[in-house]
């Protein structure tokens, strides 16, 4: 009798371990490469003074985002860092932007120009899992494949990247899909607004 | 529990419940350095990092764009985890999986201890307790009052105690205890339960 009742709780014990170990499976602890502030100071580069702007996107905007990416804003607003030069003039914003796959997020900052196109960009948190996958495009710096275009640009992986396997380039979609919705909150939240300086 | 004691577990049910415990020991050690590292462990790092984000240039709800100087020093540079709604919502679902998984199990050893029945039952309460303050007390930070990020270090901590309490005692009546009180139920083909030091 007592060994079949140990038999059954080890049978028990057994089953919560695999669904334990399942669940455990997906918790992917968050790695944060840059702090917001060595962002803001290594993408704002020739800034004397810097300045927050925050701007909340109207439903038509909204809208116009949508239809350009299929993507649809969800914050409350959208905080831009803009460094001007000593006479106020504007030398770059960067704002950070975040997708939530189904591995975790994965936030970017991007620097983006006065003439609304991208300065550089840098991935500045992502997940314990999606690390071994974004690591070979930080490592190949490809971010710089997208220096110079704005919003309407195209946002594709580079012929150089086309050797690096399936996940990386997964990430290298989603990635420069957020560069591109940086580029054009920036154009709707920054430059169409006016300078504000 | 029906017979079975901890201290009367065969040598292979001993060596698997110690090493469980001392393995969950490990893990909730590095969970804390996690928590400790990616958010803080002080209500207002909590906070920090779950309440939503408030705009630095004070605009009111129907404001639609604000802006202000600020120097460097405003801008965070601790490289911390910013937990938004969908991360929330992954978080709750693998921590209110993986620890109810890991209280059940640390719960299911305890049941064969030989406390009084009111004491088991409070002590393996604990770690599903914690758990439900923890990941509700993220949910209310966020959607009801910041200030009640107090609940996660709280929750966190009922966690800790419970495995605390469970892993001390069961281990001591693995290895040390022995059966020095018999009391409790009698009855119609009931056992006598029995307590240990």
């Amino acid at each position: 009798m007592t060994r079949r009742m140990l038999g059954s709780l080890g049978a028990v014990v057994a089953g919560a371990v695999m669904l334990a170990g399942v669940a455990s499976a997906h918790i992917t602890p968050p790695v944060v490469l840059m702090s917001d502030r060595d962002a803001v100071v290594t993408l704002l580069a020739g800034a004397q003074r810097f300045f927050v702007r925050e701007v909340r996107l109207s439903p038509a905007e909204r809208e116009a985002i949508k239809r350009q990416t299929g993507w649809t804003p969800d914050e409350d607003f959208y905080r831009f860092y803009l460094g001007r030069d000593g006479q106020g003039r504007l030398v770059a914003g960067t704002i950070f932007v975040t997708e939530f796959t189904i591995h975790g997020p994965v936030r970017v900052a991007v620097s983006l120009g006065p003439d609304g196109k991208v300065r550089g960009a840098t991935v500045v948190e992502l997940t314990e899992e999606t690390y071994p996958w974004v690591k070979p495009l930080i490592d190949l710096d490809f971010a710089r494949d997208y220096a110079g275009q704005d919003s309407r640009g195209h946002f594709h992986l580079s012929d150089r990247l086309g050797s690096l396997e399936a996940m990386p380039q997964f990430y290298g979609q989603v990635i420069s899909g957020l560069i591109q919705r940086a580029a054009l909150l920036f154009e709707l939240g920054v430059l169409r607004r006016g300078d504000a300086s | 529990m029906n017979g079975i004691y901890l201290s009367r577990l065969p040598w292979s049910g001993k060596v698997f419940c110690t090493l469980f415990l001392l393995g969950i020991g490990c893990g909730a050690l590095a969970a804390f350095t996690q928590a400790a590292t990616a958010i803080g462990l002080s209500p207002a790092e909590v906070q920090a990092s779950l309440a939503p984000a408030m705009p630095m240039t004070h605009m009111s709800p129907g404001q639609m764009v604000g802006e202000k100087e600020i120097t460097l020093g405003e801008i965070s540079s601790a490289a911390k985890v910013w937990i938004r709604t969908p991360l929330l919502i992954q978080t709750s679902h693998t921590h209110l999986f993986g620890q109810t998984l890991i209280a059940g199990l640390l719960g299911l050893i305890f049941l064969f201890s030989s406390l009084r029945e009111w004491a088991k039952a409070l002590v393996l309460a604990l770690p599903f307790v914690g758990t439900l303050v923890d990941i509700g007390g993220m949910w209310l930070t966020r959607f009801v009052w910041p200030g009640l990020s107090v609940l996660v270090i709280a929750g966190g901590s009922l966690f800790a105690l419970g495995y605390a309490l469970i892993t001390v005692i069961s281990l001591w009546q693995l290895w040390i205890g022995t059966v020095v009180r018999t009391s409790g139920i009698r009855g119609a083909g009931a056992p006598p339960s029995e307590a240990s030091l």
